[in-house]
């Protein structure tokens, strides 16, 4: 950071100063950039709306209905349940390959882990959730 | 400890409410409407357990370090979850009626209260940047829930909505220093190696960026302690949260918001006082006086208490910003912070605990709909004055030992800058004072709304939780000894 190396040097400013240069300068980046972007795409694209380009979607089937579409909230708590079993496979695989190593203390670890994850699935079965209907 | 992994008995309060915390969720499934009743006794009685082998902790006088230096229980992690057990277990006295009445999840909610608990016990022994992060967002994601406990409730929805969106923003804030103070450090994540490395680094490139990961980092927290400009969720999550939860979001997760602030400012950037210190500063006079000027407008008693709390983090923000001669972190500053918490925690509790019991009855928590308390129900007003005074700083109550070290701390430390904020602190302890008053005149020399002059009951567990609150708020006025020493025991520098 120049910038802040020449104020550090330079005439008896406080040190922090010219650390908070880079705060400052981070932040006008962040300001500038965003500034930026929107600005040009204002300036450079061409603007003709019409009553096809405020549709959802532009090309294909036309949208019918309003925008309000139910789903069953059963498939959000499987999605919830999937998360269960999701976390499990992520710690459980790397946890397998390196069994042999980690010995004992890795084996009851792994236990206290599916133990808790089943608490889960233990709750959701006692509250109803996995029968369909 | 030998060949063992972890030393047990540092870990047993975590370990004994991880326990009683799966045994809710699991016993609450078997058991009918009709034993339901039993919950908030387990509840309690984990907590309870929980703290017996923190006394032992203490007694045994040991500092424990515990994977590699990244969880350590020493004074400090003791004190403070000394303070969160005992914070919760009243929040617990206070939520075992209201939970029962609401026909909404109870074993849930013990359930959330106790996970948040269990972050807060490890956010004080969190001595890296993982643990903090891990503990903080166990801290955060119950209480993100709690907050919308009342789920057909629209303000209770807002609440949730804002405290989830406004938490997850602040902390992936937090977590881009983090990262960014991961890559210029080269790799280091325990406090000890950071502050290390910031004292060897002098000046130049790195340390500007450095700067801004210690400023992006500070964001994040002084959102979790609603400090101003970073209070916007604040009163609108408190007044729309059940009761109970708004109590303990005030105390307990704003305390916990602190801890990571005392050990990140105290053992990872210490060295780099230079850089947070006008951050602090800052942070400090604009969150006395925003919260304070805000507070007198309110018309609603949950608000008011809401910015009276965001102003009262900027009380205990001040020693932080002190500036020492030597620009040294000193042992009183750092001191007389915990024990305005302490205090704090306690007085507030007490005011929250109130204004429940009256609620029952008002079903308001409007100020108007207060005026004319004192006529049937005195106890209740009385012990609601005692718990304002406290909270603004006047005697008989220990609030005024709180005020008196913090300013104790900042004028001993000298020179113009800390003489400022002195200055500010006081006037704004008379602004503060001004709302404060206001809501005793209403109590006791307003008309009653309508002539229903009925006695309010208040249930054994809530009488109980005023009852403690109130008798440590005098205790500690008559020896405020304890809580310094608590605060000298708990001090990191």
């Amino acid at each position: 950071m120049r910038v802040g190396r020449w104020f550090a040097k330079g005439d008896g400013l406080p040190s922090y100063f010219s650390q908070y240069i880079t705060v400052a300068l981070i932040g006008l980046a962040a300001i500038g950039m965003v500034g930026f972007m929107l600005g040009a795409g204002r300036i450079i694209r061409p603007s003709n709306p019409s009553a096809d380009k405020s549709l959802t979607y532009e090309c294909g089937v036309d949208p019918i209905d309003g925008n309000w579409a139910q789903t069953n909230i059963r498939y959000y708590l499987f999605a919830l349940l999937f998360v269960v079993f999701d976390v499990e496979a992520v710690f459980v695989y790397p946890w397998a390959t390196m069994m042999r190593s980690l010995g004992k203390s890795g084996l009851v670890e792994m236990i206290v882990f599916i133990g808790i994850l089943a608490m889960a699935l233990l709750y959701a079965w006692k509250k109803g959730i996995l029968a369909w209907d | 400890m030998g060949t063992a992994v972890f030393d047990l008995h540092a870990l047993a309060p975590e370990l004994i409410l991880t326990g009683v915390a799966i045994l809710i969720l699991v016993y609450d499934l078997f058991i009918g409407d009709e034993r339901k009743w039993t919950l908030p006794i387990v509840a309690a009685g984990g907590i309870l357990a929980a703290g017996i082998p923190l006394v032992t902790l203490g007694l045994s006088d040991t500092t424990r370090s515990l994977f590699g230096g990244a969880y350590v229980v020493d004074g400090f992690a003791l004190v403070l979850k000394g303070i969160f057990l005992g914070a919760s277990f009243v929040v617990l006295l206070m939520s075992a009626q209201y939970v029962e009445e609401g026909d909404y999840h109870r074993g849930e909610f013990y359930f959330l209260l106790l996970s948040a608990v269990l972050g807060m016990l490890v956010i004080s022994s969190a001595r890296d940047m993982i643990s903090l992060f891990v503990a903080i967002e166990l801290v955060s994601s119950p209480t993100y829930l709690l907050a919308g406990w009342r789920k057909r409730d629209l303000k209770s929805n807002e609440a949730a909505l804002k405290y989830f969106l406004l938490g997850v923003v602040s902390i992936a804030i937090s977590l881009y220093g983090m990262s960014i103070l991961f890559g210029v450090t080269g790799g280091a994540l325990k406090f000890t190696e950071i502050a290390s490395w910031m004292s060897a680094v002098p000046s130049g490139s790195a340390m500007g960026v450095a700067a801004m990961s210690i400023v992006l980092i500070l964001v994040g927290f002084a959102f979790k302690i609603a400090a101003v400009p970073f209070h916007l969720w604040a009163p609108d999550t408190y007044e729309g949260a059940p009761l109970p939860v708004t109590a303990f979001l005030s105390v307990a997760s704003k305390t916990a918001g602190f801890v990571g602030l005392f050990t990140l400012v105290y053992l990872a950037f210490p060295a780099q006082s230079q850089v947070w210190r006008p951050v602090i500063f800052g942070l400090a006079i604009a969150t006395m006086t925003v919260g304070n000027l805000i507070a007198i407008k309110q018309t609603n008693l949950v608000r008011m208490l809401a910015y009276s709390s965001i102003a009262q983090a900027g009380y205990v923000l001040v020693p932080f910003a002190a500036t020492t001669r030597e620009g040294s972190l000193t042992a009183e500053t750092f001191a007389s912070s915990v024990t305005y918490l302490l205090i704090y925690t306690v007085m507030n509790l007490g005011a929250f605990a109130v204004i429940i019991a009256v609620a029952r009855r008002t079903r308001s928590v409007e100020i108007t709909s207060w005026s004319g308390l004192s006529k049937y129900a005195p106890g209740l007003a009385v012990l609601m004055t005692f718990f304002l005074l406290s909270l603004a700083g006047i005697p008989p109550t220990a609030g005024m030992w709180a005020k008196i070290f913090v300013f104790r701390s900042v004028i001993s430390a000298g020179g113009l800058a800390n003489g400022a904020l002195a200055a500010v602190m006081g006037i704004n302890s008379v602004i503060a004072a001004f709302y404060y008053l206001a809501v005793v005149k209403k109590m006791f020399f307003d008309p009653a709304p309508e002539e229903d002059l009925e006695a309010i009951p208040v249930p054994a567990s809530l009488a109980g939780a005023i009852g403690i609150m109130a008798g440590i708020t005098f205790v500690l006025f008559v020896i405020p000894d304890v809580a310094v020493r608590l605060g000298y025991g708990a001090s990191l520098v």
